[in-house]
């Protein structure tokens, strides 16, 4: 049971609602006018979107009626571009208010439940104006009664009960009408035999409308194309071929059969032939914008489907009635004789208790009566059992007529074979055409594709070329070792240990002669002595072979200084190192150097040497002021130098004309370490 | 005289040594880096020191650069440098302030303990010793539009034994002349070099100078 407080509140809430109603009545009137306005369409639609949220929101607290939001899909409202226009479909505006409507006005005419919604601010009233009224009302009589004295205490007390006591069944009727009405309604095909004649009744109907024009196009066609003689057949054909075009899709539609396009496709401009005439059938032009429009009238007339469509729209005439009848029988029987006497009572009520002047229910049978159509003894009522026969007709003859009117549509809307034929012909030479394309660009990446290939291939042959290069190098190297190692053993065999076993034999024999004759040893020890010196100068010329000591100790400038003071000629010098190679690398500028100098110390009297690093590059440049004319085949020095510094990727390049100077310019790239300041 | 040794070999630096001792020098330090001769030479201050080019801790010329350095601080200090190779490049450096005072020899020059012995004390007493290897590669060196070449063969026989550091009886015991011939070729020697006349010993350092710089 509710709370007996609850129970007045559910009344005051019944009259809330019923002004609730009668607003979204006015309302909807309102919507009315702003379609017929159109432009302020979409902000009625937002009103009334307000007035129904705020219709399911009090349903839902006051009559406990679960009827959920709508969840709204955002607006897509037009953003403004680059360029500073607005898009919306596809048409630019210049003022963001006039995309904005637009958009709006395409939003809300494609939301379905704009009408539901209005559907529902329309039938509310009629649906619960009733319920709703009565609690108030019935409280309002209470309270008139009780002020009128105490004999009408009884009659209040019941009012007011009877009030408090329906209010809340009231509010319940209020709240499920409104859900109902408010439903989301899913478009489902309908199953039923009478349904679906029903349906196809009103698409008969739809149909011949549409035929009709085609027939008033048709109509025009043959006023205006007889007196000229022809000459506009091009330009009102043409304009008439959309509308059998929509005729065509709707029919698939709604009945579905199939009529696909059946024109031909519009002809390539004529192209100029060998005399410059541009020819179109039997005959030659000269003007290429007359040849054009003679061959567009050619495509249109010697076109059947633009005859066949003339045919198929005079088919109207037939046609049209035919397919008009199931709706004019179902209107007729149905709304006309059948719906609007069993729907007297709400609207003739009303007029007659206002009026005074009461309407018979089989009004419209009486007009004809009155017209003279029907004898007078029949019955009103009859009318109701004539209505649902003639109904039944025109159910039963929508689905054969559809069946006929399907069968002319396709005899004369499709293509014919030959069109077809046409169609398929232009549609492989416009293949053909996309298929050349699409050769020429392969044949072009093809062509692309063997450049990159040629292009891979030569820097595959200078790889292999640096490979070759660098085993060559390597092998050079490796037997330049070998024979350096070999060179310091029979040096260190031939000399310093054999002198040492010399010393050492000496010494024996001082040891023995020291007693017997002292003169003699003397003799010896200084012999050995000598040898022991000479020993020491081998090795030391070797240990300056492998490695000289000032280049160990000073690095490459010094050593290079070193070398200059040994040679016998004046040598300039000029070298500019911050820092320290690597060892390697230095040891092998040094002999290219000492090499260099040592041949042109030769020929020359002075020589001048400089010696750079930069951008990872050592360069040695030696120029002397000999004859000239050296030929770096002739001897092993300059192809010694080759080979230390190629081990080191070095290059090394003569200059060497007849009459000098010559210049022998040797690089390798190598880095430089941290800076060490030289010593002088 | 007061010697200090600077040799990394632990053998060659006990035999300098002893051989030292045996001409009669006193040997107040041997040491066997270049930190230690650093600090020996401004410790010790020394008579003369014999110092190897080739020392701990880089093994380069950390002899060298510390004998530089010391003559730049205390110039003139005598120090005799050795060597297992001879570079003219070391030879200029060591004579470029033309104080004297100066030797640069080969190792093997121990081998004639006397003659080293000699060396030290011309060294010690402001004179040079002049390893003929360096004196050898200056007279192959050089071109022809030198001093140089004004000098006669005997000249230059006597320049030779003069930049070793030889005096002059020395020379003409070695070259079978009197002294006189030998003074006689010496002031011919000064006169074509250019040399200003002054001290004797100084002259000498000079020509030796200019027989090296004319490489």
């Amino acid at each position: 049971m509710r709370p007996v407080t609850r129970l007045p509140l559910a009344a005051l809430r019944c009259g809330l609602l019923l002004l609730l109603t009668a607003a979204g009545f006015a309302y909807s009137l309102l919507m009315l006018i702003s379609v017929t306005l159109v432009v302020p369409f979409p902000a009625a639609v937002a009103g009334q979107q307000r007035l129904a949220a705020l219709g399911r929101r009090l349903v839902r607290r006051w009559a406990g009626v679960d009827v959920p939001d709508v969840p709204r899909t955002p607006l897509p409202l037009p953003q403004r571009r680059a360029d500073g226009w607005y898009l919306h479909g596809a048409t630019l505006y210049r003022s963001p208010r006039t995309a904005r409507w637009m958009s709006k006005f395409d939003h809300y005419g494609d939301d379905p439940l704009v009408a539901v919604e209005w559907r529902w601010l329309t039938l509310a009233p009629f649906t619960s104006a009733v319920p709703l009224l009565l609690p108030p009302a019935l409280i309002t009589f209470g309270l008139l009664a009780l002020r009128a004295g105490p004999w009408g205490w009884l009659p209040a007390g019941v009012a007011i009960t009877t009030a408090l006591l329906i209010a809340p069944t009231s509010l319940r009727w209020f709240g499920q009408s409104t859900r109902y009405l408010l439903r989301e309604r899913r478009h489902q095909p309908r199953r039923g035999r009478i349904s679906r004649a029903w349906t196809a009744g009103w698409r008969l109907a739809g149909l011949a409308g549409l035929h009709l024009a085609a027939f008033g196009a048709a109509l025009l066609t043959l006023v205006t194309v007889i007196p000229s003689w022809g000459g506009l057949l091009l330009m009102i054909t043409t304009q008439t071929r959309p509308m059998t075009e929509i005729y065509r899709r709707q029919a698939h539609r709604w009945t579905g059969v199939s009529l696909p396009s059946p024109y031909r496709p519009l002809p390539t401009p004529p192209a100029p032939g060998e005399d410059g005439t541009y020819r179109v059938g039997r005959t030659l032009y000269t003007e290429p914008d007359i040849a054009a429009g003679l061959q567009r009238h050619r495509w249109v007339s010697h076109d059947p489907a633009t005859w066949r469509d003339q045919l198929w729209a005079w088919g109207a005439l037939l046609w049209a009635p035919l397919s008009l009848l199931p709706a004019i029988l179902i209107s007729a029987g149905f709304f006309g004789l059948v719906l609007q006497p069993l729907t007297w009572a709400p609207w003739a009520v009303p007029i007659g208790l206002f009026t005074g002047y009461w309407i018979t229910p089989f009004y419209l049978w009486y007009a004809l009566e009155y017209a003279g159509a029907v004898p007078t003894w029949i019955p009103g009522w009859t009318s109701l059992l004539l209505g649902l026969a003639l109904t039944l007709l025109g159910l039963a003859l929508a689905v054969p007529l559809t069946r006929a009117r399907t069968w002319w549509d396709a005899l004369l809307l499709s293509p014919t074979a030959a069109t077809l034929l046409a169609a398929e012909v232009s549609h492989l030479n416009t293949t053909q055409s996309h298929l050349a394309i699409q050769v020429d660009e392969l044949s072009a990446s093809r062509s692309l594709l063997a450049g990159q290939v040629d292009e891979l291939n030569s820097s595959h042959d200078v790889l292999a070329g640096r490979v070759e290069q660098l085993n060559s190098s390597r092998a050079d190297t490796a037997d330049a070792a070998a024979a350096e190692l070999r060179r310091i053993e029979r040096d260190l065999h031939d000399g310093a240990q054999a002198r040492l076993v010399a010393v050492g034999l000496g010494l024996g024999a001082v040891a023995r002669l020291l007693e017997t004759d002292p003169v003699r040893a003397r003799e010896l020890l200084t012999q050995a002595q000598e040898t022991s010196a000479t020993a020491l100068a081998e090795l030391r010329d070797l240990v300056r072979g492998i490695h000289p000591p000032v280049l160990a100790e000073r690095g490459l400038t010094d050593a290079v200084r070193a070398i200059a003071l040994d040679t016998p000629l004046p040598v300039t010098v000029d070298t500019d190192l911050p820092g320290r190679l690597e060892p390697a690398v230095e040891s092998a500028v040094y002999f290219a150097v000492c090499e260099t100098l040592a041949n042109a110390a030769r020929v020359a009297s002075t020589v001048t040497l400089t010696l750079r690093h930069q951008d990872g590059l050592l360069r040695m440049v030696v120029t002397d002021d000999g004859p000239g004319g050296a030929d770096p085949s002739a001897g092993t020095g300059l192809l010694g130098i080759m080979r230390r510094l190629g081990a080191f990727d070095g290059t090394v390049t003569l200059h060497s004309p007849a009459g000098g100077p010559t210049v022998v310019i040797m690089e390798v790239p190598c880095a430089l370490s941290s800076p060490k300041t030289s010593t002088s | 005289m007061r010697v200090v040794i600077a040799e990394d070999l632990h053998l060659l630096r006990d035999g300098l040594a002893l051989l030292l001792e045996s001409h009669g020098f006193t040997i107040t330090a041997a040491v066997a880096d270049g930190p230690s001769l650093r600090d020996a030479l401004i410790s010790h201050r020394p008579d003369v020191a014999v110092v190897d080019v080739r020392l701990p801790p880089t093994f380069t010329d950390e002899g060298l650069q510390i004998a530089l350095e010391a003559r730049r601080a205390t110039p003139g200090l005598p120090i005799l440098v050795l060597s297992a190779h001879v570079e003219q490049l070391y030879a200029r450096e060591l004579l470029a302030d033309g104080a004297g005072a100066v030797g640069y020899l080969l190792k093997d020059r121990v081998l004639n303990g006397d003659q080293f012995a000699d060396a030290v004390r011309r060294v010690a007493g402001g004179g040079t010793a002049m390893d003929p290897q360096v004196i050898a590669k200056l007279l192959t060196a050089g071109g022809a539009a030198t001093p140089l070449s004004r000098l006669t063969p005997r000249e230059r026989e006597v320049l030779e034994l003069m930049a070793q550091g030889r005096s002059n009886a020395a020379i003409a015991q070695r070259l079978f002349l009197s002294d006189s011939a030998v003074s006689k070729h010496i002031a011919a020697i000064f006169t074509k070099l250019d040399l200003p006349p002054s001290d004797d010993d100084n002259r000498r350092v000079m020509a030796v100078l200019t027989f090296l710089n004319a490489a």
